[in-house]
């Protein structure tokens, strides 16, 4: 592995008592797509806003290309690309104007300066609208607009954080082809989202961030196979009829699981291959070792208690179960 | 370069708000016109009905003092005796009365100081009653100097009559220089002085009166007014999220707060040079008396931009302050308002009464007012105006000491 272009160490902040980001250490490599994947309100925003400058930590130290952030301030905001997750763009200026504007706060002049817009433009395909006010644009093309802003004064290592919220499909897909496109030329990239499946298409590593902390980090793969053999739901019926409790013992209310439900569940659990089984909302949910011998050994017992399976879906491994599994919670909670 | 490269950002910004440009540069003409024009049609080119009553009726001094306030075109003597008027002030007929006291002549003539007493009802036109106030100091003053002069003159007279021609020792230059000194001990040493305490500033034609008034106050109350604008645009910049690209910029939070600053600087002394412009250019043709911008530009540049300043400081403190764009709302809506109100704008600040006039001292309003008072309304200079200066000064480093130290650059 190359070089780190940025490397965290041990970063807080606190507010008061309350501690937003508590301790967080990575490195990114040269030409590395690394993500900071976890929900709304984990700590991705704060964390991108101190390794970019924009605050101090409360302690904690930041290095962008070897520069110590806290100490070459702007030497290392030079080596560094901002794409906020808000479109940080002036509405009544044009795309042109906004990009000449930012280009000038990066020391950006003359022709140096109108030769980047216009590669720019190019690269986001906004050259014939480049005169038009931003407020007249579709979202789509503001996230451009936003992106290249960050990408004018080349930098070393580009933060995008949640490039793709509120935008529709169609332009995501143009975002994900842009930032491996920039990725290409060697741009290293941190990337916060908490859609998982950007994460694990775009991302060589994946650090999975929850309540100020780094759970996990990984690669995608190496992520997803932490978790073991994955997670399989499967709708039960024991043929007890919902009606007035207590009558013949046979009977139950609704909602409430039938006796045989739960010896399944309870056997489930029990077999080697199996690392959970619970019922909830209906549905007994199997974390496992191995998926397809867990699989086999629910069959058996359904079959042996006379229970009857009404649904089943084998859920793909992946970096959402990944998370559900570390928290108990989901991304998008 | 970075603060001028954000400045001129928000400038282009601006130019594209046609909105604001209108409250900015247009509002103000509005006002000021709108107030010059009442301030001509209700001015006191008609004769005020004066009360007086006269305790020195066989006195000449004191026959003289009416015939001249008589003469003066703008005050029409009504004379009452002293039981008359009593009863008509209580009973509220009338509204003031100049009280002429026993032995005016004699004293004036003998060169003591006596008192006129104005006895104003509380609920008085406070605009008529300074008005009569300054004739009768003015005929007061004249008619004391007359008096002074003709009694040097009868002295000498009497002296040179006398003595034998190797004592005249009064020579044309001698008089000369009598005549002189009797006149300037009049101007500041009066013989007669008016019992009621009011302010010295006004000046005679009601028209040019409005027009000096009305610029004064209304170009300081809206100058702050852009107070809001400049709190507005720090807060729009975090709104859209640029704020934060910019913090990730090599940009100092100097150069980011200074970039913010100076557009509104520059507004403020847009419309200050609108705001005059109109007064002298626009202002006649509609037949009121053009505004006068008296005898210190220097000093109205220095005054100009310190208000400049001071507005855009306070722009800086309202969006450290507010967390939201109904509080810059509020505040602005509220506070600045009722401070331009304070400091002059709807109401000359020498009519306020001493409550309000005092208590306006806490807001730079009252000392931006105050400071164009002098130059525009007393024709003085920047050297009779350095207190005003000096606070002017004091509130912009003030505020924007406080702007900055509250100002969270993290959020």
């Amino acid at each position: 592995m190359s070089e780190p272009v940025l490397v965290v160490q041990d970063l807080k902040k606190k507010y008061g008592d309350f501690e937003a980001v508590r301790g967080i250490s990575f490195r990114v490599s040269q030409g590395e797509i690394f993500g900071l994947l976890g929900p709304n309100g984990a700590g991705k925003t704060q964390s991108i806003s101190m390794m970019t400058g924009l605050f101090p930590p409360t302690s904690g130290r930041v290095h962008i290309c070897g520069l110590d952030l806290s100490r070459d301030t702007n030497a290392a905001k030079r080596k560094v690309g901002l794409v906020p997750q808000e479109l940080a763009l002036y509405p009544t200026l044009s795309a042109r104007e906004n990009l000449m504007f930012f280009g000038r706060i990066y020391g950006l002049r003359g022709k140096e300066l109108r030769q980047r817009v216009s590669a720019m433009l190019e690269v986001v395909q906004l050259t014939d609208r480049s005169d038009d006010a931003v407020e007249k644009y579709s979202g789509g093309m503001k996230r451009r607009v936003n992106i290249a802003a960050g990408l004018l004064h080349e930098p070393e290592i580009l933060f995008l954080d949640e490039p793709t919220v509120g935008v529709d499909p169609q332009s995501r897909n143009a975002i994900f082809e842009s930032v491996e496109a920039l990725n290409r030329t060697g741009t290293s990239i941190v990337y916060t989202t908490h859609y998982m499946e950007e994460a694990e298409r775009l991302c060589h590593r994946v650090a999975i961030i929850d309540e100020g902390k780094i759970i996990a980090l990984d690669t995608p793969s190496g992520l997803i196979q932490s978790l073991g053999g994955g997670v399989i739901q499967v709708g039960l019926d024991d043929g007890a009829v919902q009606g007035p409790l207590g009558e013949f013992g046979a009977e139950r209310e609704p909602g409430v699981p039938g006796k045989r439900v739960l010896q399944v569940v309870e056997q489930v659990g029990g077999l080697a291959s199996v690392k959970a089984a619970s019922l909830r909302d209906g549905l007994l949910k199997i974390e496992a070792h191995r998926a397809q011998e867990a699989l086999m050994g629910m069959l058996e017992i359904t079959n042996q208690l006379d229970v009857r399976i009404t649904v089943l879906q084998i859920l793909e491994p992946n970096l959402e179960g990944v998370f559900l599994h570390l928290t108990g919670k989901k991304l998008r909670e | 370069m970075n603060a001028l490269s954000i400045a001129l950002k928000d400038v282009r910004i601006l130019l594209r708000e046609r909105g604001l440009l209108v409250q900015l540069f247009l509002l103000p003409l509005v006002f000021i016109i709108g107030f010059s024009m009442v301030f001509s049609l209700g001015g006191g080119n008609e004769a005020i009905t004066l009360p007086v009553v006269n305790l020195d009726a066989e006195g000449e001094i004191a026959q003289a003092l009416i015939d001249d306030l008589s003469a003066t075109g703008g005050i029409q003597v009504a004379l009452y005796t002293q039981d008359e008027a009593g009863t008509l002030l209580d009973e509220g007929e009338i509204k003031r009365v100049l009280s002429i006291p026993a032995g005016f002549t004699a004293d004036v003539s003998a060169g003591r100081r006596t008192v006129l007493e104005l006895v104003s009802d509380p609920e008085a036109s406070e605009q008529q009653t300074a008005a009569v106030r300054e004739v009768v100091d003015g005929v007061a003053r004249n008619l004391s100097l007359e008096t002074q002069l003709r009694e040097a003159f009868r002295r000498m007279d009497e002296m040179t009559a006398t003595g034998p021609p190797e004592y005249q020792v009064f020579t044309e230059t001698t008089i000369e220089e009598q005549a002189r000194r009797q006149f300037e001990r009049s101007r500041h040493t009066p013989l007669v002085s008016i019992a009621q305490s009011f302010p010295t500033n006004l000046l005679g034609d009601q028209d040019e009166l409005g027009v000096q008034v009305t610029v004064a106050g209304l170009l300081v109350l809206f100058v702050f007014l852009t107070a809001q604008t400049t709190a507005q645009s720090i807060y729009d910049e975090r709104k859209v999220g640029s704020f934060r690209r910019l913090m990730a910029a090599p940009l100092s939070k100097a150069e980011l707060l200074a970039g913010k600053m100076i557009p509104n600087l520059i507004t403020t002394v847009a419309q200050i040079v609108v705001i005059f412009a109109a007064g002298v250019l626009l202002v006649p043709l509609l037949g009121m008396e053009a505004l006068t911008l008296g005898d210190d530009l220097l000093g109205l540049a220095v005054v100009s931009l310190l208000v400049a300043l001071c507005s855009t400081s306070m722009g800086v403190v309202i969006a450290a302050l507010a967390r939201t764009e109904n509080q810059i709302s509020g505040i602005s809506q509220v506070a600045l308002w009722v401070m331009g109100a304070m400091g002059g704008a709807f109401m000359p600040r020498f009519l306020m009464g001493d409550f309000l006039s005092t208590v306006g001292k806490v807001i730079p309003h009252a000392w931006a007012t105050e400071a164009y008072y002098g130059l525009l309304l007393r024709g003085e200079g920047m050297a009779s105006i350095t207190s005003e200066l000096a606070a002017l000064a004091a509130f912009s480093v003030v505020f924007l000491v406080i702007g900055v130290w509250r100002f969270d650059f993290d959020s």
